[in-house]
């Protein structure tokens, strides 16, 4: 008799668990054909398996590729909208493609949780959308953490600094502001534009040889890492630093010797000395048997995670409720601390980090060590590097 | 004075990876007859051997170089015997709209396999430089430029001094012809888009070791082989190492010379197929 009561009670608890379980069905939408989207796909599924071992909250997904074009994506949201009938999405990886998805977001009205889209077009886009979250800083933000690290550098006998930047919108969009803000720094600045893709630089390095930089700073896309560092050697240009700034480095490029003391900016590494990053390192090495350095990863579980935080305080399914609880949810990350607060500009309401999560790193022996700023430091920077 | 010998250098030596990639289109173009689109599609398969042998095998790029030329000599059979021969007496639209279909499937192929990713090879010799008092430059666009002098010095050679040379030259003169005089026309075509690919593989090798291998790779090198057969004259093979040299020394100069002239690449190129076809036409007049 003593034996079955305990199996009614054991059961009527996992039955008043299952009642106590808030389902929500989510919309991926990334471009998981890229390094980046697949990395944040990664970290996605890391966070939803999280949330959805808790018990309390289940998170199913719903992965479409939005193929990182503007053409694929707008279609890839509306069945995500009207055939799969989600209520929340997490996406917006590349800014064009996210600018493209603004209107068809305000038509379907789903909370939006944003994952990268630095850009202030997308700022602007979203302002008047008020179930938008953004995770990722925005330009202004990169922009004020870059500049910290050339301050740096001036500081360490730096004057003079090339920039070359692709003539497209990733590029040229705020390279007056870059310039005018080095010039104020005490630099002096020599910008030229660029074809990206092009492979060919040995022209415009030549010419800036006569320039004489400490810093060669390129703004393009990871087709230019390899070429630049190469050419700027064939043409015996030996600047101090090459800092770049792409979205991503292309596969195999810390193998290569040409990356050698090649600096860059990112918002996570592997190596990050803190609790939550240690843990996402461990849980997704178990999970996927090796080990990124893409920071779109941790993002992507930083989303699930505080999604499902959310969802549990929300106890609903319903977007406004859980779109309330998020704009409250105060978390540790391997980023650092997150809560959501108005945009510096003001346009949107809820944004997540700012400039304090980028960290500067050095490619240094085959792999990227963070050397900026020095609270975060695992190296010093090698400064004037071997090129 | 070394800004202007470091200008020429680096146009000349720029010339011989165009002129290499070139050269295979100006062998379709002028045997075969037909406008290959796909031509930088099948430098990046060249590209995409070279790093995968590199990465499984860590078989140095240009150890890869006969490999890579052989398989896209196959490739560029089984394309001209599964897909090309069929179209060869329709309309010249329908070729070029079928070369085209052929170039976004491999490109969409290549994606499916290897995703958007940039990837990269990586040797002792990819930054390694030559310096000659003020001016220096790359050891592996020197190697391509050398590369590319000699294979179409070969491919003269085999033009003009072997008997199967002479009947590749019968068949792009005349397509009835020579069929009259025994020649298989259709083997001639055969070896002749074989070779093109295969030119086309060696040369993505060395955007491999040069650039970096991704699906998208080859389409701007195609753009600019097309430019330098239109300068050359349509399958003027003579012509190809000229007009690469003129196309990446003018590409150089205004880099090197205009201010924020990175960005007028593109300019340059479609400001000498301008000139070149508008010269062509006032000669002809």
């Amino acid at each position: 008799m003593r034996k079955v009561l305990v199996v009614l009670l054991a059961v009527l608890g996992m039955a008043g668990l299952a009642l106590a379980q808030t389902t929500v069905r989510v919309g991926v939408l990334l471009p998981i054909s890229t390094v980046a989207g697949k990395a944040a796909l990664n970290g996605v599924q890391l966070g939803v398996d999280e949330v959805n071992a808790g018990g309390k909250v289940k998170i199913e997904l719903v992965v479409v590729d939005d193929g990182n074009t503007p053409a694929t994506a707008v279609p890839a949201l509306t069945k995500l909208m009207t055939v799969d009938r989600v209520d929340i999405v997490i996406g917006g990886l590349a800014s064009g493609v996210t600018f493209a998805l603004s209107g068809p977001v305000k038509q379907y009205n789903p909370l939006f949780l944003c994952i990268g889209a630095a850009s202030s077009v997308v700022e602007q886009a979203f302002s008047d959308y008020g179930r938008f979250f953004h995770y990722h800083p925005w330009d202004y933000h990169n922009v004020a953490a870059a500049l910290e690290f050339f301050k740096h550098l001036y500081d360490s006998g730096a004057r003079r600094v090339a920039i070359l930047y692709e003539d497209g919108p990733f590029g040229s969009a705020g390279i007056q502001t870059y310039r005018q803000q080095l010039e104020r720094q005490g630099y002096t600045v020599q910008a030229e534009a660029f074809k990206s893709g092009s492979g060919s630089f040995t022209a415009i390095l030549t010419r800036l040889k006569g320039f004489r930089p400490d810093i060669l700073y390129w703004i393009g896309y990871d087709v230019d890492a390899l070429p630049i560092a190469a050419q700027t050697r064939q043409v015996g240009l030996e600047p101090k630093l090459i800092y770049g700034a792409p979205p991503a480095w292309p596969v195999g490029f810390e193998k290569n010797t040409l990356s050698n003391d090649v600096a860059g900016m990112t918002a996570w590494l592997p190596s990050v000395a803190n609790n939550e990053s240690r843990r996402f390192v461990t849980q997704y090495r178990r999970k996927f048997g090796e080990v990124t350095d893409e920071y779109m990863a941790p993002m992507g579980y930083v989303i699930a995670l505080s999604l499902g935080k959310a969802v549990e305080a929300a106890n609903s399914a319903d977007k406004d409720r859980i779109a309330a609880e998020l704009a409250k949810v105060q978390m540790s990350t391997p980023f650092g601390p997150l809560s959501f607060k108005p945009s510096d500009t003001g346009r949107t309401r809820f944004q997540g980090f700012n400039q304090s999560i980028w960290l500067q790193f050095q490619y240094l022996e085959g792999s990227r060590r963070p050397v900026f700023p020095a609270s975060r430091a695992a190296r010093p920077l090698r400064f004037p590097g071997n090129y | 004075m070394d800004l202007l010998l470091q200008t020429l250098i680096n146009g000349i030596l720029a010339a011989g990876i165009y002129a290499l990639v070139a050269s295979g289109l100006a062998l379709a173009v002028g045997v075969v007859g037909i406008v290959n689109f796909a031509h930088g599609e099948f430098s990046m398969i060249g590209a995409f051997v070279s790093y995968l042998l590199f990465v499984w095998a860590g078989i140095d790029p240009l150890i890869s170089l006969g490999l890579a030329a052989l398989v896209l000599f196959l490739v560029g059979a089984i394309t001209y015997y599964g897909l090309i021969r069929p179209v060869l007496a329709a309309p010249e639209l329908n070729q070029m709209l079928l070369t085209f279909g052929i170039s976004v499937a491999l490109q969409n192929i290549a994606l499916l396999l290897f995703g958007a990713d940039t990837r990269v090879v990586s040797t002792s010799y990819q930054g390694a430089t030559i310096a000659l008092g003020g001016i220096s430059f790359g050891v592996p666009p020197f190697a391509a430029f050398v590369l590319s002098v000699g294979l179409l010095g070969a491919l003269y050679w085999f033009l003009g001094k072997t008997r199967l040379g002479f009947a590749v030259r019968a068949v792009a003169q005349n397509r009835l012809a020579p069929g009259l005089l025994g020649i298989e026309t259709q083997q001639i075509y055969l070896l002749a888009f074989g070779l093109s690919a295969a030119l086309a593989g060696i040369a993505g090798v060395m955007l491999s070791v040069m650039l970096y291998a991704s699906p998208t790779v080859g389409f701007a090198y195609t753009l600019k082989a097309f430019a330098i057969i239109v300068m050359a004259g349509l399958g003027n093979l003579r012509g190809v190492v000229p007009a690469a040299i003129i196309l990446a020394l003018a590409e150089a100069f205004v880099s090197t010379y205009v201010p924020g002239g990175g960005g007028w690449v593109e300019a340059v190129f479609f400001l000498v197929i301008f000139l070149a076809l508008t010269w062509r036409s006032w000669r002809l007049s």
